[in-house]
């Protein structure tokens, strides 16, 4: 145990290290953007003025409140005041909404939009590319370019040939909405089930396309592993397959997961897409807004969430490794 | 080297593949060639005008490449061009609106019906419950049926240059055809136009041409950084891995697309050329190709003829290129080619957001979306603006995802079927 | 092994659906207060589109940044759904009609002095009347806090006071001569300002301690009204208003019964495309966006879709989209230069391909500095000044003016200098304003035609405004040929659209939103300017406007490059019906501004069921 503890204090150091860089280069460089933002407020509400003082006074008010009229390395340390307080501050471009408020009335609908799709599309895909492993013959030969071809369309493709011809043409889903259009949010069935049939077109945009990724990589991986020396053994040895296929899978899996790990950890940022075709409400068309406009808080503090959540579920998996993946624990104890 | 071609040219798949993006490059190069139309020439006024056979009809009038042919049904192919049978129901409803009785409509009786209708339409008539839509349908409707049914042909006339006054100059009968291959001026649009009014299929190739440079330039920036940082990291080892893989990890956490989105959007557009675009996407996605890089170098580095190789003495760059380079070569080459067809769907995500090369210097397949959904081309029915650009960028990218499975196959046996 | 992981799959699949079902309703709701329905009677609600995009953030009367389009919109037309003015403005016969007034109002003889009464019926939605007092009092508070409402007309307006209880007495602004400095103004300020209420102000101030960001920023979410509508629902996804059903306008002294819809939905849609879906699909009845080709969904689609006018130009122009060149530009100093590049622009592309048909041609109405209406066209004389008007596409006209001045190419590299310097220049709008991205495409275009490179470049909104507004120094590179906005139809046109386009008053402004972005300066101009509001003799004032158009139309500091509507308006008449229309018998005539703005907020009341 004591080259695991190594290891994992190892990672943990790593993962600190990189939270604190990642965290000041977050609050650099939406502020390394040209153009002043609180110039582009000012101007929007000086409308009329005309004497340059009262712009000017105005300028100073809202520099002032935002802060803006400091040195960065000031704005720093008051910036990391108010984030452990979590306080992340006003919305330039949707003043006098906190960031707060913003992302969280966002975030839960890019969360519940993009973790099914990402698992079903994981789960869906594995299976089949494990599936078409073991198989072989002619639902290989059928996958293997059906899956190339999901896997090739634009994510933006996909979900306009979704929307044209499903929502549009057949009118069996709605067109657009995280709910249907006459409806307030309420915890009625009603609601409910307004909400899954919105969800379906952006979901399925997303998931066919992990489809067809996810089924390519785990074929080969499975195919790689059923042609290892230790299959072709204890197949002569006269083991059923059953039981030889789990420890196939499961180690064909390992560099999967690190992909589900990663996609999961950047999925907040993920489904700009579907949100801009099927007008789904969510994080990422927030946080282009938010550029578009701008808005360093709320960049700052979007890209903040992205950040943690990856290297949450990145240091997650390492450390899982380290338990799953015995090879990791002896080059660790060897080393 | 040899032998290995031709391995890979026995690929099935990475020779449809090959095939595939051949074609497209070759279409590339030699449709400019054919059809010399500059691709951002504004050649329709009126937006998204249909893909078709376009016949100039001041041509078709010059009275001496007129035929008369005598053919069945000419009248009654115009009057339901005209008039179709969802007509003939709106008009029947306005007729069963006002008082007539319904049993004496007969919609399949032309002449009758238009009769009923000429004498019955009264556009200033209340009818209760009509929306203003149908009440201007059947203005419509009304004024298209004018003369309808007659059997006369027009008459041209143009402006005397000298009086100005309006001369007979021939006439137009109703069995008057033109045979197209003696027009001077068709023009064969198999795309249309787009909302500029700028002829799609050469604004398509252009377009391709220029998504594939990107794509290109991209490709290869990121697989030279990445195969540099990959090499480093996983033959040096030590400070210099670990310092590479930080840096690594935290481009990994900072997500890639709003870092492109922040860089794209503080160019300023006025920069925004395509192939800065290129060097910034470039710049941006070569995380994916370090680490896979840097994991094949890690398992080599303990192979026999590296140790045999240090033994001998040679330097770390000797080694490097020689001993290390050669067989990460094959993986190398199918990062690049996913580098590239991943640097073309990162420029089309670009353009569709607003963040892509300047509009009016080249047209990019990303830029062509986003000008038709900007015109709501896929709610209007008018499939021509952006179809084709969806299948091109998929073929492009399926055919490159072809060739890398086949090379796939060729660079590791066991996976071959 | 296969079936169990089949089985785990559906199970993990079913449990995620699930649970997307449950997040989002952590939602916010509004207080439910007793019957509130979860789903909004769709033949009791009106949907919209293209007014709202992005969340609402505060329904703050005396802010102009709420970002609340269905309740706060301050212009010519104001919109009147939840706080009134005292008059409408109807832009189809230019008349003023009342409404929390009563009876028209009335000049004194040298118009120092209007005065106007508050109707007796009108009332807030907390049940006080509204009184005299409660004008004065808003007027006050735009003054003390130098709002944006405040800073447009206190240079023009000198008190506001309340004579008793109902008579409002406005005193302007005097010159030195004891003449009003802009009677025009003051006129229009009567129909264009909210009435706020005096008590619900002075709470506001109080939680506001005097700072203006403050009173500015403030939410109001307790903000009391006197119109028929109010807040029902807000979040990221849609606004809702609902009637109020005491609302005072049902009083025979004003519309004599309620508005018929009871609720004003608009979902907050991404962009123009996926709201366009929407009103396709019937999911929205008044559309203010611009659809483009929107005749293909009544001619193709057979979509009970319409729009005021059946044929082209499907609406009432009434703003005129300009492209202003930058007078401290190399060149651009230059009449010909300025002139060669307006006439050889493709006018009949710009209006077929930018605006798909939406707006008059140039030979329908040549161009002046009036639009298209027939009060305005009226205003000049169009003999006059017809030899000066262009219709475009004049490529040998431009060619022949330049090099009559000697600007031709000299060096042979296909571009034209002017004292041995190339012409070059950047034709620029804001990104994303897809119809004037078309029509700059096509101006550069023209350049090329003519010998003078011209290049494009579409900046951020965000930056775009920023630059252009800042009058007081030159503006910087990239900005050469810029286009902006002018205003539409209100009481004070053309007069102030003139003003913006042509006056020197702005230039110097730091915070410039009015107009004459160039920086151009006529002295003849300012001069009519300054006497047009003063002025009541229509046959003089006839011949100072068509001297300004003249002047405009010689010197071309900017040149109008479309006319547009002064809204959007289409309708889908699947479930409402009777909306405005080309002769629709109204009188006074209601005009198409999709039954929110000025007049045009009659339609609510006219509007009827398809299907009852």
């Amino acid at each position: 145990m004591k080259g695991y503890r190594k290891y994992f204090l190892n990672k943990l150091a790593w993962f600190f290290v990189t939270l604190v860089c990642a965290f000041i280069l977050n609050f650099i460089l939406p502020r390394l953007m040209p153009g002043d933002p609180v110039a582009a407020i000012v101007s929007r509400l000086a409308q009329g003025m005309s004497d340059a003082t009262g712009v000017q006074a105005i300028y100073q008010q809202y520099a002032d409140l935002f802060g803006t009229n400091r040195p960065i390395y000031e704005q720093f340390f008051i910036y990391v005041k108010n984030v452990v307080r979590s306080d992340f501050g006003f919305s330039f471009s949707q003043y006098p909404r906190t960031v707060a408020d913003v992302i969280a009335s966002s975030i839960w609908w890019t969360v519940f939009l993009q973790l099914p799709a990402i698992l079903v599309g994981w789960l869906i895909g594995n299976f089949l590319g494990a599936l078409a492993a073991y198989r072989r013959k002619g639902f290989d030969k059928v996958l293997l370019p059906v899956s190339i071809f999901a896997s090739s369309l634009p994510a933006f493709g996909m979900a306009v040939l979704l929307l044209v011809v499903f929502a549009l043409t057949l009118g069996w889903f709605p067109t657009s909405g995280g709910y249907g259009f006459d409806m307030i949010p309420a915890l009625s069935w009603g609601f409910i089930w307004s909400v899954i049939v919105h969800y379906q077109l952006p979901f399925w945009s997303i998931v066919l396309i992990t489809i067809g990724g996810q089924a390519i990589g785990m074929r080969s991986m499975a195919i790689y592993e059923l042609n290892a020396d230790y299959v072709k053994y204890s197949r002569f040895m006269g083991i059923k397959d059953r039981k030889i296929l789990r420890y196939v899978f499961r180690n064909a899996m390992l560099p999967q997961v690190t992909g589900l790990a990663l996609a999961i950890g950047t999925m907040v940022s993920g489904a700009l897409v579907a949100e801009i075709i099927f007008n789904y409400p969510g994080l990422g068309s927030t946080i282009l807004k938010a550029v578009l406009g701008q808005d360093y808080p709320l960049i700052s503090a979007a890209t903040l969430i992205i950040t943690l959540m990856v290297l949450v579920t990145t240091f997650a998996i390492e450390i899982l490794y380290g338990f799953i993946d015995p090879r990791v624990k002896a080059a660790q104890s060897e080393g | 080297m040899k032998h290995t071609l031709q391995q890979v040219f026995r690929s099935g798949k990475f020779v449809v593949g090959f095939c595939i993006l051949t074609a497209v490059l070759l279409i590339v190069i030699v449709y400019p060639l054919i059809v010399p139309t500059p691709p951002l020439r504004t050649i329709s006024q009126g937006t998204f005008v249909p893909p078709g056979i376009y016949v100039n009809v001041f041509d078709s009038i010059d009275s001496a490449t007129h035929y008369t042919l005598d053919l069945d049904d000419v009248a009654a192919r115009r009057i339901a061009g005209r008039l179709d049978e969802e007509d003939r129901v709106s008009m029947k409803e306005w007729l069963v609106a006002s008082g007539i009785e319904e049993s004496a409509i007969d919609t399949s009786d032309t002449r009758k019906f238009l009769d009923q209708w000429v004498n019955n339409y009264d556009p200033g008539k209340n009818i209760p419950g009509m929306t203003n839509a149908k009440r201007n349908l059947y203005a419509r409707l009304d004024a298209l049926l004018d003369g309808i049914l007659s059997t006369e042909g027009v008459i041209i006339a143009a402006h005397d240059p000298d009086t100005g006054v309006l001369e007979k100059k021939g006439n137009i009968e109703q069995s008057d055809f033109v045979n197209i291959g003696q027009l001077p001026n068709v023009r064969i649009l198999p795309l249309g136009t787009d909302n500029f009014g700028r002829d799609v299929l050469a604004e398509l190739v252009k377009a391709t041409a220029v998504s594939l440079e990107i794509g290109l330039v991209a490709g290869i920036i990121a697989t030279l950084i990445g195969l540099t940082l990959g090499l480093l990291a996983g033959y040096v080892g030590g400070f210099m891995d670990d310092g590479i893989m930080f840096f690594t990890n935290l481009f990994t956490v900072i997500p890639t697309f709003v870092l492109l989105i922040l860089i794209s959007f503080s160019i300023g557009q006025e920069q925004r050329g395509a192939f800065t675009i290129a060097v910034v996407i470039g710049l941006t996605s070569w995380v994916w190709t370090t680490r896979a890089v840097r994991s094949q170098v890690l398992s080599l580095r303990n192979r026999d003829h590296v140790n045999l190789a240090k033994l001998s003495g040679h330097s770390t760059g000797h080694i490097v290129l020689r001993d290390i380079l050669p067989y990460i070569a094959s993986y190398v080459v199918m990062a690049l080619i996913l580098q590239i067809s991943s640097g073309i769907l990162s420029e089309a995500g670009l353009s569709i957001l607003g963040l892509g090369p300047k509009t009016s210097e080249v047209p990019t397949l990303g830029l062509m979306m986003n000008w038709a959904l900007y015109y709501n081309a896929h709610v209007n029915g008018q499939w021509w603006a952006y179809v084709p650009v969806i299948l091109v960028i998929a073929l492009i990218s399926f055919s490159m995802n072809l060739m890398n499975t086949g090379l796939d196959h060729v660079f590791n046996p066991t996976v071959r079927d | 092994m296969r079936s169990k992981c089949l089985a785990i799959f559906i199970f993990l699949a079913l449990t995620a659906i699930l649970t997307t079902a449950c997040g989002p309703a952590k939602d916010e709701v509004t207080q439910s207060t007793g019957e509130d329905p979860k789903v909004l009677p769709r033949k009791e609600t009106l949907y919209f589109n293209g007014q709202q995009f992005g969340p609402v953030v505060g329904w703050n009367p005396y802010s102009t940044s709420n970002n609340n389009a269905m309740a706060i919109v301050l212009q010519d037309n104001s919109r009147v759904t939840m706080f009134e003015t005292p008059y409408l403005y109807n832009m189809l016969d230019g008349k003023v009609y009342p409404l929390l007034a009563e009876g028209d109002y009335s000049w004194n003889d040298d118009r120092t002095i209007l005065t106007f009464k508050i109707k007796e019926a009108a009332h807030w939605s907390d049940g006080t009347p509204v009184t005299a007092e409660d004008v004065a009092y808003t007027w006050a508070a735009h003054v003390r806090y130098n709002t944006p409402a405040g800073a447009a007309n206190k240079d023009y307006i000198d008190t506001i006071e309340a004579a008793d209880d109902r008579k409002v007495v406005i005193k302007a602004k005097r010159d030195r001569e004891g003449k009003p400095v802009n009677p025009l103004i003051v006129a229009s300020y009567v129909s264009t300002y909210y009435v706020i209420q005096k008590s619900w102000t002075e709470r506001l101030e109080e939680r506001a301690g005097g700072d203006t960001a403050k009173f500015l920023a403030d939410t109001a979410e307790d903000a009391v009204y006197s119109g028929p509508y109010h807040r029902f629902f807000a979040d990221d996804s849609k606004v809702i208003l609902v009637r109020d059903d005491d609302y005072w306008g049902r009083d025979d002294s004003m519309w004599g019964r309620l508005p018929v819809p009871k609720y004003l939905a608009h979902t907050i849609f991404r962009d123009n495309a996926a709201s366009a879906v929407a009103f396709k699909k019937g999911e929205v009845d008044v559309s203010q966006a611009f659809n483009p080709n929107i005749e293909l969904l009544w001619l193709n689609d057979r979509l009970p879709i319409s729009t005021y006018l059946p044929e082209p130009p499907y609406n009432i122009g009434t703003k005129m989209p300009t492209a202003f060149y930058n007078l401290n530009s190399y060149g651009l100093d230059q009449v010909a230069v300025r002139k060669a590049i307006a006439i050889a622009v493709d006018y009949p592309t710009v209006i077929a391909n930018a605006v798909t048909n939406q707006s008059p041609t140039f030979d329908e109405v040549p161009r002046s500095l009036m639009n298209p209406t027939s009060t305005e066209q009226a205003l000049y004389d169009h003999d006059a000044v017809k030899h000066l008007q262009w219709e475009g596409n004049d490529i040998d006209g431009a060619r022949k003016l330049l090099d009559t001045v000697g600007i031709v190419d000299s060096d042979g590299d296909g571009w034209r200098e002017f004292k041995g310097r190339k012409l070059s220049y950047t034709a620029s709008c804001p990104s994303g304003w897809s119809d004037w991205q078309s029509a700059i495409e096509v101006v550069a275009a023209a350049g090329g035609k003519i010998g003078i490179e011209i290049t494009t470049n579409y900046p951020e909104w965000s930056v775009y405004q920023t630059i252009v507004t800042k009058s007081d120094s030159p503006l910087p590179e990239g900005y050469d040929i810029f286009m902006m906005y002018t205003t539409g139809a209100g009481p004070a046109q053309p007069y102030t659209r003139i003003r913006n386009l042509l006056s020197s008053e702005w230039v110097g402004m730091a915070g410039n939103w009015n107009g004459n972005w160039g920086q151009y300066s006529n002295m003849e101009a300012d001069t009519l300017l300054r006497e047009i509001p003063g002025e009541t003799d229509p046959g003089r004032l006839k011949e100072m406007y068509t001297e300004l158009v003249k002047i405009y139309l010689t010197d071309v500091p900017s040149f109008t490059l479309m006319y547009r509507p002064e809204a959007f308006h289409a309708v889908n008449e699947t479930i409402w019906t009777n909306f405005p229309h080309q002769n629709d018998g109204t009188d006074p005539p209601v005009p198409p501004l999709d039954c929110t703005d000025g007049w045009g907020i009659a339609c609510l009341y006219n509007l009827t069921l398809v299907n009852p």
